[in-house]
C-alpha cells in the first residue's frame, strides 16, 4: 500500500493525502498547473518536499519528521514520463538494460521488451521507433528495476488514438501481472474513468476529492469539483425535507416558481437550504412521449450537436427555471427518433441520481 | 622554419587542453544545472578573457605570478626559479586565457541535455557518476570536443598574453606565434610565411571541424 502525505506552501503549494493499494490504479486528475506532476515527482523523490511522508508498505521513503529522505535513485519506482525521456543515444535494449539492478541477467531486458511486443526492435534507437513503440520501451524500462510502485505521467498523451487504445489494453494486462500500486497523472477524464480504480481530483496542489470514478463523477463533493470533472449542468434549487421523516425529499429546482423534483433525503441537509445539484448522464432518461413516474420534465431541444457516433442534445425545460440539461445519445438513436433542434421531448430525472451539494451543512 | 617553437606551441596546446577539458567538463556541467544566484557572476568572470585586451590580462597575470607576488615567491622557493618567464608560468597563463574556449561549448552541450533525462537516469537508479559516464558524456561529447579543438587552436595562435608572461626564451617560452613576430622583425619573411601558413591551416581546420560538429548536431536533433 502506498501512503502519501505532502504539505508545503512553496515553491509549489501542495496539500495532498492519498493512498493506493497493490494492483490498484489511482488517477490524479486536475487542470494544468494543479500540481499533478509535482505530486508524482515528490513521490519519486525527484522534488524536495518541505513536510510530508511517503511510504510503501513498511518502507519509508520520506518522513520529514524523522528526517528520512531516500534519494530517487534508491527508491524502487518505475516512471513513464510524458515524453518518455528515453536516452536518445542508446538502443531500446540499452535503455532497458541500464535500469536493471546490478547483477540482473542481461536477458531480462530482452524478455521485458518481448513482453511489450517489441521483438526485433531491441537494436533501434528511440528516433527509429514510433510513438507507441517508444512508450512501450519506456514502460519496459520502468519495470526493469522490479519497482514497488509504477508512476505514469500523462503517459498516453503523446500517441494517436488507435495506439492509445492498444496501450490501454497493455496497461490493463500489466495491472493483472505486476500487482503493485500504479499512480497515473492525466487530464483526460475519459481515460481516468476507463482505467482507474480510484480518482483523486487535484487543484492548486490540494486534494479536493478522491474515490471511485463513478462516485466522484456522479457525486462531486461540491460545485467546484463538479465543474472540474466536467459536469456541465450545475443547477440551483432549494431543498425541502419530507414532512413525515420519509426518505424522499422535495427539491425545488430554481426559484419559487420552479419545478418540484423528488429526491433522496439522507438526513444531512436542513429544510429550506439553498443547494446546487447535479445529475450524471446515466440517470437522465429521454422520452419522446410523456412517461409515467416522477421527475418528468417537458423540454425543447435547443441544439443538437453531432460528434461522430455521439449526439449531444441541449434540452431546455419549458417551465421555469428554463434550465438547460445536456443529454448524450447515440447518433443512430437521435436519427431514428427524429430528434433535432426544436423537437419537444421529456426528460425523466432518476431521484437516485440527483446529487445535492449544499451551501450550508447541518452542524457546520 | 622554427621547429623548436612549433614543438613548444604544440606541447603548450596539449598541456593546456589536458588541464582545461576535464575542468571544463566539471565546471560546465555544474553551471549548466546550477540555479545558484551567483551563477551569472561566475559565468561573467570565466568569460572575461574573451573580451579583455591580451595586454591587460597579461599585465595582471605578470603581477599575480611575478617575483613580488605571494604566488610567485612561493613558486620560486619550491621550484628554485621564478614562475614568470618559465614554461610553467606560460602554461598557467595559457590555461587562464583559454578558459572560455574550453568551458563555453562544454556548458552549452550540457545545457542542451533535456532535464527529464536526468530525472529518468535517477529513476533508473543511476548514481551521479554513472549518469555522467553513461548519459551526459555521450550526449555532450560534441561540445566537449569542440571545446578541445578551440582550446588547442587558440593556444597555438595566442600572442599577447604569452609574450607578456613568458617573454621569448627559445625552448622555454618562445611559441610559434612569437617566432613569427621575431622572423618578421628580422625580415626573414620566408620562415614567417611558412609558420603563418601552418597556423592558418590549423585555424581553418579548427573552424571547419567546429562547423561540421555543429551541423552534425543540428541534423541529429532533427531526426
Amino acid at each position: 500500500m502506498l501512503n502519501v502525505r505532502l504539505a508545503q506552501r512553496s515553491p509549489i503549494p501542495l496539500d495532498v493525502d492519498l493512498q493506493c493499494g497493490p494492483g490498484e490504479l489511482l488517477a490524479l486528475v486536475g487542470p494544468s498547473g494543479s500540481g499533478k506532476t509535482s505530486v508524482l515527482r515528490a513521490i519519486a523523490g525527484l522534488m524536495p518536499i518541505a513536510a510530508g511522508r511517503v511510504a510503501i508498505g513498511d518502507e519509508v521513503w520520506l518522513d520529514s519528521v524523522l528526517g528520512i529522505d531516500v534519494p530517487a535513485e534508491r527508491r524502487a519506482v518505475g516512471i513513464v514520463f510524458q515524453h518518455y525521456a528515453l536516452f536518445p543515444h542508446l538502443s531500446a535494449l540499452a535503455n532497458v538494460s541500464l535500469a536493471l539492478p546490478r547483477g540482473a541477467a542481461p536477458e531480462t531486458a530482452l524478455r521485458l521488451l518481448s513482453g511489450m511486443q517489441l521483438d526485433g526492435l531491441a537494436a533501434r534507437r528511440p528516433h527509429e521507433l514510433s510513438g507507441g513503440q517508444r512508450q512501450r520501451v519506456a514502460l519496459a524500462r520502468a519495470l526493469a528495476r522490479s519497482p514497488k510502485l509504477l508512476l505514469l505521467d500523462e503517459a498516453f498523451s503523446a500517441v494517436d488514438q488507435p495506439t492509445r487504445q492498444a496501450l490501454y489494453d497493455e496497461l490493463v494486462k500489466l495491472r493483472e501481472t505486476v500487482g503493485i500500486p500504479i499512480v497515473m497523472v492525466t487530464h483526460d477524464l475519459r481515460e481516468a474513468r476507463l482505467l482507474a480504480d480510484r480518482l483523486c481530483i487535484l487543484e492548486a496542489g490540494a486534494t479536493l476529492q478522491d474515490g471511485a470514478p463513478e462516485v466522484v463523477l456522479s457525486r462531486p463533493r461540491n460545485a467546484h469539483v463538479a465543474a472540474l470533472v466536467g459536469l456541465r449542468d450545475i443547477h440551483t434549487g432549494v431543498f425541502h425535507r419530507s414532512a413525515g421523516g420519509e426518505s424522499t425529499a422535495r427539491l425545488r429546482w430554481g426559484d419559487a416558481d420552479g419545478i418540484d423534483l423528488a429526491t433522496v433525503d439522507k438526513g444531512r441537509i436542513d429544510d429550506g437550504t439553498p443547494v446546487r445539484w447535479v445529475i450524471a448522464g446515466e440517470y437522465v432518461h429521454l422520452h419522446l412521449e410523456r412517461p409515467d413516474g416522477v421527475n418528468v420534465v417537458a423540454c425543447v431541444v435547443e441544439r443538437a450537436h453531432r460528434l461522430g457516433d455521439i449526439t449531444t442534445l441541449a434540452c431546455r425545460s419549458i417551465a421555469p427555471p428554463h434550465a438547460l440539461v445536456h443529454v448524450e445519445l447515440t447518433t443512430r438513436q437521435a436519427r431514428e427518433g427524429g430528434i433535432a433542434a426544436q423537437r419537444a421531448v421529456f426528460l425523466r430525472l432518476d431521484p437516485q441520481g440527483i446529487h445535492i451539494m449544499p451551501t450550508r451543512v447541518r452542524g457546520a | 622554419m622554427d621547429w623548436q617553437s612549433l614543438r613548444l606551441s604544440l606541447w603548450l596546446a596539449v598541456a593546456t587542453a589536458l588541464v582545461l577539458v576535464p575542468a571544463g567538463v566539471l565546471v560546465g556541467r555544474w553551471l549548466a544545472r546550477s540555479t545558484h544566484p551567483l551563477k551569472p557572476i561566475a559565468e561573467a568572470t570565466l568569460a572575461l578573457p574573451l573580451i579583455l585586451p591580451p595586454t591587460v590580462l597579461g599585465y595582471y597575470l605578470l603581477v599575480a605570478l611575478g617575483g613580488q607576488s605571494p604566488v610567485g615567491q612561493l613558486y620560486t622557493r619550491v621550484a628554485g626559479h621564478p614562475l614568470a618567464f618559465s614554461f610553467t608560468g606560460l602554461l598557467v597563463a595559457s590555461v587562464i586565457v583559454n578558459i572560455p574556449f574550453a568551458w563555453i561549448p562544454t556548458q552549452r552541450a550540457f545545457e542542451a541535455i533535456p532535464g527529464d533525462l536526468y530525472d529518468a537516469a535517477r529513476s533508473c537508479g543511476l548514481s551521479g557518476a554513472r549518469t555522467l559516464w553513461r548519459i551526459e558524456l555521450p550526449l555532450a561529447w560534441r561540445g566537449i570536443l569542440s571545446g578541445l579543438i578551440m582550446t588547442v587552436a587558440h593556444t597555438l595562435g595566442e600572442f599577447g598574453v604569452v609574450l607578456m608572461v613568458g617573454g621569448s626564451i627559445p625552448g622555454e617560452t618562445k611559441t610559434v606565434a612569437i617566432s613569427i613576430y621575431d622572423r618578421v622583425q628580422a625580415f626573414d619573411l620566408q620562415a614567417a610565411g611558412s609558420m603563418s601558413a601552418i597556423l592558418l591551416a590549423a585555424s581553418l581546420a579548427t573552424l571547419l571541424a567546429t562547423v561540421w560538429l555543429t551541423r552534425t548536431r543540428r541534423s541529429a536533433s532533427r531526426t
